[in-house]
């Protein structure tokens, strides 16, 4: 799953743009050698101690614990502090409120190291040794298939951030996701370019599987909603050249390119689309293509402004404005004394999920009466869920007061309202944004929640 | 058909200029030099610099092509060499040279960071030769491959230095009884190599559009595949593998997939060393101990 583009996480957090295969496996790991030797010794400090700004053991009898479990190491370490930040925000929020039922809440970091197999080892350690484990933050896509069944067999309540869409439709009842699954990316590219009249589309996609996933569902929505995908192209990695695969664009004629690639793949193939062709096609991107080293790549290849006159970028809608948001970034910047420099989160959809996901937690636990994961897993619905007569509130302090004087409540979060389905999703909104000559990203327009919903169930 | 070989030419015309490089340095020196792709990049980044203080455009190959035979001559005087001395054998030496393509390419991204950069030139407008699509700066750089390939047959066939160079590659020891100075033709073979290596580095960045500090050694395999089709230390063989495996990529993405052009290639490449494992001009590659 691609992060969201805001996020500073590192350039290596996206997916692996896989180099032509080198010589046998020798050569392989170069490019990210230095990278993998600093995680090396991450992870033996990891497996020493809990990554910092988190609390360092289990929990005390007064205090109830959210596990972040994340990669902290490994080529996705940028997760975790990302999930760390919106986690440390809500404690600090929840714990200035006076407690969830009188307890503090503490977040303590696990990591998976991406690793299906480490995450296995981690999530069994995990539920086993944590002591008031009122819910988990995560798994994430890398280690999501693995390890979800694992903490709901502990009856866990966990909010992935995990973009599979093997989880649309799970029966795994402790779990929960408010990111959008990967697969809606394309119902919502496909909204965008139909209302805009681009009815002949090109799906133009590196040939790996985080990539592709994206495709199917483009496919059935544009389609669906009249549009025609008069070529489809996927992309072998790092290549000198795309030269064939441009003329065969070209002589396809679209109105518009669908895309998610590496920056190299993106830099070369639009590099040949403007000289073969003399000009560019409009295209939009997935939020993988809204990262800074994609668009600096690309931007140097074709222009600033011809990237800024051509390209629109998607990525899940979160308002940075809003009583909720406000909430959530006062929280944020009080609690930089275990997250550092927090104002750079404050605009990451990712850390206001995780932010809302430990909110939602301790919002049903005050509704249950008990800090018991089994009844708040039975509540996150009932303190999230749009319904008549509930008492809408954006923080924690509303939130207990609104309980507390015996009303039902609809919490709206960070990154806004949540809604989950019978599969305990909820899907949210997107935002297009397009490319600034100074470098920025401007958001453009919207395809909100409910324009998807009747295409992914017509 | 014409324009999909049109497009083989372009992608075969970088191709060859660094494969030519690439067999030559280990033809006449013995090293088979992994680090060559990483080199062609710090080639690039150099020429990058330049282009920062107002020395960019068509000078930039030329900026590459030296960076990259200075710093080729660098390796093997500093490092190479002393482990030849050592007897170090070849297969200690692929380590080697291994390491060094690793080391440089993170110092390229400890200096420069995770980041893309682009060498600026205008393409200038699109002309239709024959039936193939070229810009004017693809044809240029055609060219410039053609002009440096044949200017080192040139070199090869008609000068002294280019028959030293020859002897040394077909029988170190024997040229050097005959009086040839091997370690002086080495050095020379490395800084020629050199220069073609950086000058295939910035063709190649000029070529993609946009480069970081792994894009030359995302093309190293392709490089040796040329290398080893046309008989590994073989120029005249390099120059035939490059444009073999250039067309053959983009006829595969043609005919069959874009997914499965490299897949094609190298099946094309495999099957041609079924027929004739020396590869397609070798006579130098079966004195050579490769399988060493």
């Amino acid at each position: 799953m691609w992060r969201a583009p805001i996020a500073p996480a590192s350039p290596e957090a996206g997916p692996r743009r896989d180099r032509i295969a080198r010589i046998a496996q020798l050569i392989a790991p170069r490019r990210h050698a230095l990278i993998a030797g600093v995680a090396l010794a991450a992870s033996a400090l990891a497996a020493c101690s809990s990554p910092p700004g988190t609390s360092s053991s289990g929990s005390s009898g007064g205090t109830l614990t959210v596990a972040a479990f994340n990669p902290f190491t490994g080529v996705d370490a940028a997760f975790g502090p990302e999930m760390v930040a919106g986690c440390q925000a809500a404690a600090h929020a929840i714990n200035a409120a006076g407690g969830v039922l009188k307890k503090t809440v503490s977040c303590k970091a696990i990591d998976t190291r991406g690793d299906p197999a480490d995450a296995v080892t981690a999530a069994t350690s995990m539920v086993a040794t944590t002591s008031n484990l009122l819910g988990v933050l995560g798994p994430s896509s890398d280690e999501a298939d693995a390890t979800a069944p694992v903490i709901n067999s502990a009856k866990i309540p966990m909010f992935a951030d995990s973009g599979e869409a093997s989880f649309d439709h799970t029966k795994l009842g402790y779990f929960w996701r408010i990111t959008p699954a990967d697969d809606v990316k394309g119902y919502a590219m496909a909204l965008w370019a139909v209302n805009h009249r681009q009815l002949r589309g090109a799906a133009v996609f590196g040939n790996d599987i985080g990539s592709q996933s994206n495709l199917p569902t483009l496919m059935k929505a544009f389609k669906q909603l009249g549009g025609k995908m008069v070529i489809t192209q996927a992309l072998a990695p790092d290549q000198s050249s795309y030269r064939t695969e441009v003329q065969a664009l070209i002589a396809a004629k679209p109105q518009v390119i669908f895309t998610e690639t590496s920056p190299q793949e993106a830099a070369t193939y639009l590099t040949e689309l403007k000289q073969l062709s003399g000009r560019l096609i409009p295209m939009i991107g997935t939020d993988g293509t809204l990262q800074p080293v994609w668009l600096g790549a690309v931007a140097g290849a074709i222009g600033k402004p011809a990237l800024h006159q051509y390209y629109l970028g998607e990525q899940p809608y979160a308002p940075t404005s809003g009583p909720s948001w406000s909430a959530y970034n006062s929280a944020l910047l009080a609690a930089g004394a275990v997250v550092p420099k927090p104002s750079q989160w404050s605009t990451d959809s990712y850390s206001m999920t995780d932010y809302d996901a430990t909110i939602a937690m301790a919002l049903a636990a005050v509704a249950a009466h008990s800090t018991s994961p089994a009844a708040v897993n039975a509540h996150i619905a009932a303190v999230t869920n749009p319904g008549s007569g509930k008492t809408i509130v954006h923080n924690y302090v509303e939130g207990i007061a609104a309980l507390r004087a015996g009303h039902q409540i609809q919490f709206v979060g960070a990154a806004g309202v949540i809604d989950f389905n019978q599969w305990h999703n909820s899907t949210g909104g997107f935002e297009l944004a397009g490319y600034a000559t100074n470098g920025n990203v401007q958001e453009i327009g919207s395809v909100t929640a409910s324009q998807i919903a009747p295409l992914m169930n017509p | 058909m014409l324009t999909t070989l049109g497009f083989g030419i372009q992608t075969a015309s970088v191709l060859a200029i660094a494969a030519v490089g690439f067999t030559v340095q280990f033809g006449v020196t013995n090293v088979l030099n992994l680090a060559y792709g990483d080199v062609m990049t710090a080639s690039a980044f150099a020429a990058y610099a330049l282009s920062g203080v107002g020395v960019g455009g068509w000078w930039s190959l030329l900026i590459g092509g030296l960076f990259g035979a200075l710093f080729s001559l660098a390796l093997n005087h500093f490092l190479y060499t002393p482990f030849i001395r050592r007897g170090a054998s070849l297969f200690v030496m692929i380590i080697v040279t291994i390491s060094v393509g690793l080391i440089t390419q993170n110092l390229l991204q400890a200096i420069w960071g995770s980041n893309f950069f682009s060498l600026h030139l205008s393409p200038g407008a699109t002309i239709h030769p024959l039936g193939m699509v070229f810009t004017v700066s693809q044809l240029y750089i055609v060219l410039v491959a053609v002009a440096c390939l044949l200017a080192f047959h040139g070199l090869l066939s008609t000068t002294k230095l280019g028959k030293a160079m020859r002897a040394t590659a077909a029988d170190p020891e024997l040229a050097r009884n005959s009086g040839i100075d091997t370690r002086r033709i080495t050095s020379l073979a490395w800084m020629l190599s050199g220069f073609l290596c950086g000058l295939a580095g910035v063709a190649l960045t000029l070529e993609i559009g946009s480069f970081d500090a792994g894009t030359g050694g995302a093309l190293l395999v392709p490089i040796i595949a040329a290398a080893v089709l046309g008989g590994v230390g073989h120029p005249y063989g390099a120059m035939l593998g490059a444009l073999v495996i250039g067309i053959a990529t983009e006829f595969a993405a043609t005919i069959i997939s874009p997914t499965y052009k490299d897949a094609v290639a190298f099946a094309v490449l495999i099957v041609m060393l079924l027929v004739r494992p020396q590869g397609l001009l070798a006579e130098i590659a079966t004195t050579k101990a490769v399988a060493a």
